[in-house]
């Protein structure tokens, strides 16, 4: 009876270990919400606060929201991809195999489009309509990528959509939308993912 | 009445590597060898073993490509496999209860 329970065991663990991209690690989260919040931080405080402040032209203030857009999502995926490697080899498994570019496709290509329609709109001027894409379509892609990795992906990814589209209703907050979307639901849910899986095999 | 069941699992599973073999193909469409070697944590020759003997019951299917000029064997499950295993899981869900 008992090789009877340890072989269910065994199948399902197989089924869910070569089926589904585990090595996200959930301090990359809390690190990605961080970063973002400083990016918030910066962009707030230096030029949307009080634009006198600043004699920067439109031109030049789109730029340097780009900027501090690109430099946020650089910096979280450079976290992502180390703690995610850390985790990968504590398990013993490759970080790069054809279950991570699936995982990587699934996510890419909802996030991708985003990504161009943002930039589009951005240099168009329209800020508010991009904190809203931006928030939508990274939830979107979260939702998509669930079905992949952790199912409770698809909460993360479920609040961003709320988020974004409260931020296309109350236009004026959409910055305030967009800090606790990337940076405090990512903080919130790193740390329950961290406790919930990391913190024990640690 | 246990052994009714009993009698219902399949001799070609009692292997937890064939067990591991036919998760890992019932839930991708298909895998390679090396990738199943890795999730498995088995050598190359156990692992060959039993995929031959799997295919020889005609449970998987293999097809063999080069990349570059390394041979590359994917595998996948076939129609009586997938309900093989299925017959299987099915005896081992009703032990449980």
């Amino acid at each position: 009876m008992n090789k009877q329970i340890e072989d269910i065991k065994a199948i399902r663990e197989m089924m869910e270990k070569s089926s589904k991209f585990l090595s996200l690690s959930g301090l990359s989260g809390v690190l990605a919400g961080i970063t973002a919040i400083a990016g918030a931080a910066f962009a707030y405080f230096y030029l949307l606060r009080d634009p006198s402040l600043t004699d920067y032209n439109r031109s030049q203030e789109l730029s340097i929201l780009f900027a501090d857009a690109m430099a946020v999502l650089l910096i979280s995926v450079g976290f992502g991809i180390y703690f995610s490697r850390k985790k990968a080899r504590k398990n013993g498994q490759k970080l790069f195999s054809a279950l991570t570019w699936r995982t990587f496709y699934n996510l890419g290509i909802p996030l991708l489009t985003g990504g161009i329609f943002s930039l589009i709109f951005l240099l168009r001027g329209d800020i508010q309509l991009v904190i809203s894409a931006t928030l939508i379509f990274y939830g979107l892609a979260l939702f998509n990528v669930s079905k992949y990795t952790y199912r409770e992906v698809q909460y993360l990814g479920l609040t961003e959509i709320v988020l974004g589209l409260i931020a296309a209703v109350f236009m004026q907050q959409g910055l305030l939308f967009w800090t606790i979307g990337f940076g405090v639901c990512h903080i919130i849910y790193g740390l329950a993912m961290y406790y919930k899986y990391d913190r024990k095999n640690e | 009445m246990i052994n009714t069941i009993l009698a219902k699992l399949n001799r070609a599973f009692e292997s937890r590597i064939r067990l591991g073999i036919m998760s890992i193909l019932s839930v991708n469409e298909s895998a390679d060898f090396n990738t199943m070697k890795q999730l498995l944590e088995v050598t190359d020759g156990n692992l060959a073993s039993h995929l031959k003997a799997l295919e020889g019951i005609e449970y998987i299917q293999s097809s063999k490509q080069f990349v570059g000029r390394k041979p590359n064997t994917t595998y996948m499950v076939t129609e009586n496999g997938r309900r093989s295993f299925k017959e299987h899981l099915d005896a081992l869900e009703e032990l449980m209860k």
